[in-house]
C-alpha cells in the first residue's frame, strides 16, 4: 500500500501540466504580489514540472531575462487580455504595450490571441505591437 | 445675470430639478447642487464645473451596473454624503463610484459604498481630501473586484478616517507622492489592506489593518514613514503584517504587529529604521530574504513569537541593538537593565523550516531545542555577527 502511494506521488510530481492559478491566493514568483488580475497573469512550467506563476506578463519576461535557464523547454503561458482567465501560449500570442491599458507592474503590457486582435486594439489605444521574442528585448532595459 | 453669491440648486423627486445630471447642467462654477433624500438611478454623471455636490439625508445613487456614478474632470469639486451602489464591473475597464481625473483640490467626504467595482479612483490629481467614507465590497474569493481607494499619479492627497472592507486592495497607491494615509481601518480585503507601488515620500499613521490577504505591501518605493499602525490577524501561507520589497530609506516606528503569520517580510530593503515596535505572537516576527542592507532594529519588543528573526543567507549587514526578546535567557549581574550575554535571534530551526516548510510540526520538540541550543553555542549556519549585544531585561515602555 505504501509502495503504491509512493509510486502515485512520484507519478504526480512528474506531471508538467500547468496548475491553474488560484487568483487571490497564489503569489507572484517574481515580485511576491498576490495574483488577482485575470487579464494580465502569466505562468511557466519547467521541463521538470516546477510551477512558476506571475501576476503580470512583465514579471514573466523579467524573470526569464534574469534567469534564462528557467525558460529552456518550459511551458510559457500568458493571460488573454480579451478573454480573462484564459491562457495563451506565450510564443504564439501577440502583445500590445499601451499607456491606455494598465498592467499590474507598470509595463502597460497585455497579451492577446493574434496580430489582428492587437491591430483592432490599436484603433482605440495608442501603442505598439510586439511578438514574444521582441518583448524579451524591449523589456530588458 | 452675474451673481457673486453661490446659488443652491435643489434636486428631489418633487423639486423642479429631478435628476442630478440636470442639477449639474443648470449649475455654474462654485454653485451647490443639493440632492435631497431619495433614490436616483443615474450613471456616468459628468462634472466639468467647480461644484459642491452634497446630499442631504444620504441620497442613494444607483448606477444600475451600467457605468461609473460620478466622473469628475474639473478642479475644486466636493462630493459629500451620498450612498453609491451598483457600479458596473469589467475586467478591462476600471469603473468607479467616484472617478476623478486631472482634478485638483477635490474633496470626497462621508459617502458610503456598496456593490461597487472601484470605490474612489483618482488619476493625475493633486491636493485632494478623502475623508470619512465607508466602502464595503462583497467579493471574498474572486479576483474580479476593484480597489476601495485607488490613487494613480497623484500628489499631496490626504486619506483620513475611512473604513474599507471586502475589496481587492483597501487602499492602493501607484506613482503617488507626498501623500498621507491616516486613521483608516482596512480589513478583510482579498489582497492588501494598503498597497504602495512606485510611490515616494508618503506616510501612513494610526491605521488598523486586520485580516487582509497580506496586511500592507510597500514595493519599489522610497522614503515611506510608517508609524503607530496596528497590523493584526493576517494569517496564511503568503500573509504578512508588512511586505517590504525594494524599499529604501523608510522608517517603521511604534507599530504593533500582533498574530500575523509573518510580522514583517523584507526583501531587497535597505536603510530602514525599525524602532519601538511591538511584535507579539507572530509566526515569524521578522523574515529577512535576499539582499537587505543597513537596516537597524532598535528598542523593539519581541514577545512570544515562534521565530523572532529568520534569515535565508549567511551574510548580515543589519543591526539589532537594545531590543527586548521574550525568549532571552541571559542574566544581568551588574543590574544595568542590559543582559550581560548577547542574544542571537536567529534560530537554526528557522533555516530548516525555510528549506522544508513541513518540518514545522517539529517546532516544539526536544530535538529542535537541542539543535537550536547547539547552534547558539557555536554558530555554523546562522550569520555569526547577527546578535543583539545589548538585549534588554525588561520590555520597552
Amino acid at each position: 500500500m505504501s509502495m503504491l502511494l509512493l509510486l502515485l506521488m512520484t507519478i504526480n510530481s512528474c506531471s508538467v501540466q500547468p496548475e491553474p492559478i488560484q487568483y487571490g491566493h497564489d503569489e507572484c514568483s517574481y515580485c511576491k504580489m498576490t495574483i488577482v488580475d485575470k487579464a494580465h497573469s502569466a505562468q511557466l512550467v519547467t521541463k521538470k514540472g516546477k510551477q512558476y506563476k506571475y501576476d503580470a506578463v512583465e514579471c514573466l519576461v523579467w524573470n526569464i531575462n534574469e534567469f534564462p535557464e528557467i525558460a529552456e523547454n518550459s511551458i510559457l503561458l500568458v493571460a488573454d487580455y480579451q478573454n480573462p482567465g484564459n491562457m495563451l501560449s506565450a510564443g504564439q500570442a501577440s502583445y500590445i504595450i499601451s499607456t491606455g491599458i494598465k498592467s499590474p507592474m507598470g509595463a502597460n503590457l497585455s497579451a492577446v490571441e493574434d496580430e489582428q486582435k492587437v491591430d483592432s486594439l490599436l484603433q482605440y489605444f495608442k501603442g505598439n505591437k510586439y511578438k514574444w521574442e521582441q518583448l524579451l528585448e524591449v523589456l530588458s532595459e | 445675470m452675474n451673481s457673486l453669491q453661490a446659488k443652491v440648486i435643489e434636486v428631489c423627486s418633487s423639486c423642479s430639478v429631478k435628476t442630478i445630471k440636470e442639477g449639474i447642467r443648470q449649475a455654474a462654477d462654485y454653485d451647490v447642487v443639493l440632492v435631497k433624500k431619495g433614490t436616483y438611478r443615474e450613471y456616468n454623471i459628468e462634472v466639468r464645473k467647480r461644484l459642491i455636490i452634497r446630499s442631504q439625508g444620504r441620497a442613494v445613487i444607483d448606477a444600475l451596473t451600467k457605468g461609473h456614478v460620478f466622473q469628475v474632470f474639473s478642479d475644486r469639486v466636493t462630493i459629500e454624503g451620498f450612498h453609491f451602489k451598483n457600479v458596473a464591473h469589467s475586467y478591462t475597464k476600471e469603473y468607479a463610484a467616484v472617478l476623478l481625473f486631472k482634478s485638483n483640490h477635490f474633496k470626497v467626504l462621508n459617502n458610503s459604498f456598496e456593490k461597487i467595482f472601484f470605490g474612489i479612483l483618482v488619476e493625475k490629481s493633486k491636493n485632494g481630501y478623502i475623508k470619512g467614507n465607508t466602502i464595503r465590497g462583497i467579493a471574498r474569493d474572486e479576483a474580479g473586484s476593484g480597489n476601495g481607494i485607488h490613487l494613480w499619479h497623484c500628489e499631496n492627497i490626504l486619506v483620513e478616517n475611512n473604513k474599507i472592507s471586502g475589496m481587492r486592495d483597501g487602499i492602493y497607491l501607484e506613482f503617488v507622492e507626498k501623500s498621507r494615509i491616516l486613521k483608516n481601518t482596512s480589513e478583510n480585503n482579498i489582497r492588501y489592506g494598503l498597497h504602495f507601488m512606485f510611490s515616494n515620500d508618503d506616510e501612513y499613521h494610526y491605521n488598523t489593518f486586520n485580516n487582509n490577504g497580506a496586511g500592507v505591501a510597500v514595493m519599489f518605493s522610497k522614503r515611506i514613514n510608517m508609524t503607530k499602525n496596528l497590523f493584526y490577524n493576517n494569517w496564511g501561507p503568503s500573509s504578512y503584517g508588512v511586505l517590504l520589497k525594494e524599499i529604501y530609506d523608510a522608517r517603521i516606528e511604534e507599530n504593533i504587529f500582533r498574530e500575523n503569520t509573518t510580522g514583517i517580510y523584507l526583501e531587497g530593503s535597505t536603510r530602514v529604521d525599525y524602532k519601538s515596535n511591538d511584535f507579539i505572537k507572530n509566526g515569524w516576527a521578522v523574515k529577512v530574504v535576499g539582499s537587505s542592507y543597513t537596516n537597524i532594529f532598535k528598542n523593539n519588543n519581541f514577545l512570544h513569537n515562534s521565530f523572532d528573526v529568520s534569515y535565508n543567507s549567511k551574510i548580515n549587514d543589519n543591526k539589532f541593538e537594545g531590543n527586548y526578546w521574550s525568549s532571552y535567557t541571559g542574566y544581568d549581574l551588574n543590574r544595568d537593565g542590559i543582559g550581560d550575554v548577547p542574544f542571537r535571534p536567529v534560530k537554526l530551526f528557522s533555516y530548516v523550516v525555510n528549506k522544508t516548510p513541513e518540518t514545522i510540526v517539529l517546532l516544539r520538540s526536544l530535538f529542535v531545542d537541542i539543535i537550536n541550543f547547539s547552534e547558539r553555542v557555536s554558530p555554523v549556519f546562522t550569520p555569526d555577527d547577527l546578535s543583539d549585544e545589548q538585549p534588554l531585561m525588561k520590555p520597552v515602555k
